[in-house]
């Protein structure tokens, strides 16, 4: 594809720099209802944010380019190898990003995919990336409920249909599994959770927010009502969750996990009293958030077998082990098993 | 000619001083005296169109002040402030060449004849050779004929000087004031403020004083700096005495003594 | 000396257009800028990438500058930089603004505009209203009121916003960058720089004769209030427009005039064309930087308060007899 150019003037009026279409390239369309003509084969994709890393990984991580940010030496443990040790090539967000669009460029990625949100932000954004550049950019939906049919979408994008079935199939289960167990637990059996996050503890997410979104979706109730279910995290004081009074903890920190039980005020809580407070693994990704996106599948099932062990009858070391090996490509060691479920620590 | 008739001053709708007139031609000096408060900054602010008048009217050349432009008041009456700090350090020449501004279009700078203007301006008052030097950085007298110079520079007939000699030591002091006094000499008329009634009466062919919100006195040197009003408008009781030269300086009636001159 | 500068810039431009994470050798570039058909990707990175920033980078350091060095002159206060009446804490505001209602990229841009220009627009109307003797004194005041509510809008918004989706890309955008420049913002925002560039061009000598003070200024012959209020109107529009592409990126307009005013003198006449050109070239050369030195991008304003800081204070201890 040859273009020609007469002096710097047209640069300020440039559009669309007409792409060659090859007889083989087909078009798709993405969840923003944009129609793209991708290659027949995508053999390098360009990861937009921290959720499509996850979600490309899990599909096709031979045709991952970088990481949005290089996984830390406690990461890579439970990522495969070669993806796991690629460079960290930055964020595209369309401003003040930390990717450089030159470099994107000479990656020669077949494909920019980001999985999130598919507002007009998103979708200008992704199409100003794409005139600009030249490279196909796809927008997968990132909500929760659309898990299934993204990662049919994404997967059928990246030319990994069987693959995404799989993936697809997993989750349809998992998800089946969470109506099922929640099915036999009445209204007023299920927890009364509290997020809490900071090594205080003092920081949550609101009822609603994307940060508690697989806690309610197995039937528990997050405390925190926050701000109808706009924004994110926020502060809390020991007086409201005294107030509160949740059964039950959810708790990202390692550090709060430990000195729970002695910290001043703490021991009123009801959670903490009945030693109900637990702390989520978090290697290689999040399993409640951190990055919204499929890790949070193994997540569910965590919840599930903490919030009703008898009605799931879960075996979580089995389930940790399956879900590693197919999403995330590596077979966890008994003793790798342990430390994740004892949340695993940050080397 | 600059007049005010049955001018009312004042700020905020408060007013400070009314019915005052008072008029200056070309090669006259009106000195303005009052005590401290009483209005002479305000005055002179109204005299110079800066603040309305409260009532009453100032006429620049028969002509309502009101009338006027910015620039058409500039071309014919300049304003010669207390020299100050600037936050800028500007060049001599750079601050008063700012004195042809009235006579530049709009949208442009200083040609080469306002240059000529400006250096000529510098000559006059024999400062030329500071032309170059930091205006912050002269003595309080040669920064104060930099300004007199600017007035000069914008082709004015009349030059309002608010306190020229206030903060000088007495060697400048003599300096600016024999300038002045040849500025009167080449046909410029002058409005000057001071606190000092021997300056004024050495100096002026008119004196107002301005005290307890109006015109305490208005008239020549004689008939308006006398012991009475004087006294009488700053509160203190003094004596004018006469030296052996013929001169009158004022002095305190409580500690006369004889001059030692 | 402003031809010494304009050569700077030129030579900056160049190494601007050389200079990045994608080598392309000179000849090429030189070629292509003048019409020489030239191979992909070689044509997507001068052409879409590289040269709408560096184009950009000159608009933007330029008018920051020379909207700097019009505040000091204006506001007889050599620590003024150009949002002191509030206009980035107000488009920075209606960016935030955009980005939590999803509007398109487009819309942001313009809404921050927009909300800058009002943001200042009430600050003068407020100064104008309290009717004070001291304008320059209230303008400040009331500048700095309303820029702080405007940064508590912005702290609002980061509350409201989604975690994930609205909040990285409020960060980013809050901060100085011009990654993403596209050849279309460069036309979207360029003529508007230049219309606040041509009256502090036209006014310049009279914008000069403001740093005497109001009153001896009106006593000069010049119409201080219209002066002023298209002065404040052009130095707006001039940072207006390049925060709503460019981010905050700070340090230029409070730094570059200092800097111009050793070079020519601290006459205003001389000193925007002067701040431009050093603007432009300081710019060029910095977000050059920002996309080489490491594999990722580095924000700008984080690269100018790096090399600003200790350059200022370098100027403070030199020129302190030039203003003090």
């Amino acid at each position: 594809m040859r273009t020609t150019r007469r002096g710097a003037l047209i640069l300020l009026g440039a559009g669309v720099v007409a792409s060659g279409a090859r007889a083989q390239d087909r078009t798709v369309v993405d969840s923003a209802g944009r129609t793209i003509t991708l290659p027949p084969r995508i053999t390098k994709v360009f990861v937009a944010g921290p959720p499509a890393s996850v979600l490309t990984y899990a599909l096709a991580r031979d045709a991952m380019v970088g990481w949005v940010r290089a996984p830390s030496p406690a990461e890579k443990e439970f990522l495969a190898p070669p993806a796991r040790d690629l460079p960290e090539a930055g964020r595209l967000t369309g401003r003040g990003d930390t990717a450089s669009l030159e470099r994107v460029v000479g990656l020669k990625p077949d494909l920019i995919l980001d999985f999130g949100s598919v507002s007009e932000t998103y979708r200008s954004l992704a199409d100003r990336v794409q005139s600009q550049t030249n490279i196909p950019y796809v927008l997968i939906d990132g909500r929760f409920d659309a898990t299934v049919a993204s990662i049919r979408l994404a997967a059928d994008i990246l030319g990994r249909k069987e693959r995404g079935e799989a993936l697809a199939q997993y989750a349809v289960t998992t998800l089946a599994l969470v109506d099922r167990v929640v099915g036999k637990v009445p209204q007023d059996k299920r927890p009364q959770v509290y997020l809490a996050r900071g090594p205080e503890g003092l920081e949550t997410g609101g009822r609603g927010s994307i940060n508690t979104e697989i806690i309610e979706r197995v039937g528990a109730v997050n405390v925190a009502e926050g701000l109808n279910g706009r924004g994110g995290i926020f502060a809390a004081s020991l007086e409201q969750i005294l107030k509160w009074n949740p059964d039950t903890i959810i708790t990202l920190d390692r550090g709060f996990h430990a000195a729970v039980q002695s910290k001043a005020g703490w021991s009123d809580v009801r959670a903490v009293a009945q030693k109900r407070v637990y702390l989520s693994p978090g290697l290689p990704w999040g399993w409640i958030d951190a990055p919204p996106s499929v890790n949070r599948l193994i997540g569910l099932r965590w919840l599930l077998a903490q919030f009703y062990p008898a009605e799931a009858g879960i075996d979580l070391p089995a389930d940790t082990r399956a879900f590693y090996d197919l999403f995330y490509g590596v077979t966890l060691s008994d003793a790798q098993v342990a430390r994740l479920l004892g949340g695993a620590p940050a080397r | 000619m600059l007049e005010a008739r049955d001018l009312s001053i004042g700020y905020d709708r408060r007013v400070v001083a009314s019915g005052i007139e008072v008029a200056v031609k070309r090669g006259e000096i009106l000195c303005l005296l009052g005590p401290n408060g009483a209005g002479k900054t305000t005055l002179f602010k109204t005299l110079l169109g800066l603040i309305p008048a409260m009532a009453g009217e100032v006429h620049l050349n028969g002509q309502p002040l009101a009338t006027l432009s910015r620039a058409e008041i500039a071309r014919a009456m300049a304003y010669v402030p207390q020299a100050q700090h600037l936050e800028f350090a500007y060049t001599v020449l750079d601050v008063v060449l700012m004195g042809r501004t009235a006579h530049l279009g709009p949208f442009a700078g200083p040609r080469p004849a306002d240059r000529e203007r400006a250096h000529a301006a510098l000559a006059s008052l024999g400062i030329d050779d500071l032309a170059s030097a930091d205006v912050n950085r002269i003595s309080g007298g040669q920064r104060q004929l930099c300004l007199i110079a600017r007035a000069l520079a914008q082709d004015a007939p009349l030059l309002v000087m608010d306190e020229p000699t206030a903060s000088l030591d007495l060697g400048n002091r003599l300096l600016v004031l024999d300038r002045v006094r040849t500025l009167r000499e080449s046909g410029y008329g002058i409005v000057f403020s001071t606190h000092d009634p021997d300056q004024a009466r050495e100096l002026s062919n008119h004196v107002a004083v301005i005290a307890d919100g109006r015109l305490a006195a208005y008239g020549s040197p004689d008939e308006t700096l006398t012991a009475a009003t004087l006294s009488a408008v700053y509160g203190v009781s003094v004596a004018i005495e006469r030296t052996e030269s013929g001169r009158h300086v004022v002095v305190s009636a409580n500690n006369t003594r004889p001059s030692t001159q | 000396m402003l031809a010494a500068l304009a050569v700077c810039l030129l030579i900056a431009l160049l190494i601007g257009s050389v200079v990045g994470p994608f080598p392309l050798p000179i000849g090429d570039v030189i070629a292509a800028v003048f019409g020489a058909t030239t191979a992909e990707p070689t044509n997507t990175i001068l052409f879409q990438i590289r040269l709408p920033r560096v184009l950009a980078a000159m608009l933007v350091g330029g008018g920051l500058a020379a909207a700097g060095a019009t505040y000091q002159t204006l506001f007889r206060n050599p620590l003024v930089s150009p949002d002191i009446l509030g206009v980035s804490a107000g488009a920075g505001f209606g960016a935030v603004l955009g980005i939590l209602l999803s509007l398109p990229v487009l819309a942001i841009q313009g809404l921050g505009f927009v909300m800058g220009l009002v943001t200042v627009a009430v600050v003068y109307a407020l100064a104008r209203a309290l009717h004070s003797q001291n304008e320059v004194l209230v303008l400040v005041l009331a500048g700095i009121v309303v820029g702080a509510l405007a940064g508590a809008g912005i702290s609002l918004v980061k509350i409201l916003a989604d975690p994930y989706n609205q909040l990285p890309a409020i960060t980013f955008w809050l901060l100085g960058s011009l990654a993403g420049i596209k050849p279309i913002d460069v036309a979207g925002f360029a003529p508007l720089v230049i219309l606040g560039l041509v009256p502090l061009a036209l006014l310049r000598w009279r914008v000069g004769v403001l740093s005497l003070g109001d009153d001896e200024a009106r006593a000069l012959g010049v119409n201080v209030v219209v002066v002023r209020g298209i002065v404040i109107a052009a130095a707006t529009l001039i940072t207006a427009s390049a925060v709503s592409v460019s981010g905050v990126i700070g340090w230029i307009g409070l730094m570059i005039p200092h800097m111009a005013r050793l070079l020519v003198g601290p006459r205003y006449d001389r000193v925007l064309p002067a701040s431009a050109l050093m603007g432009a070239a300081f710019l060029v050369l910095i977000d050059a930087l920002a996309r080489t030195v490491a594999r990722i991008e580095i924000p700008l304003g984080l690269l100018t308060a790096l090399i600003g800081a200790p350059v200022f204070v370098w100027l403070l201890a030199r020129s302190r007899r030039v203003w003090s």
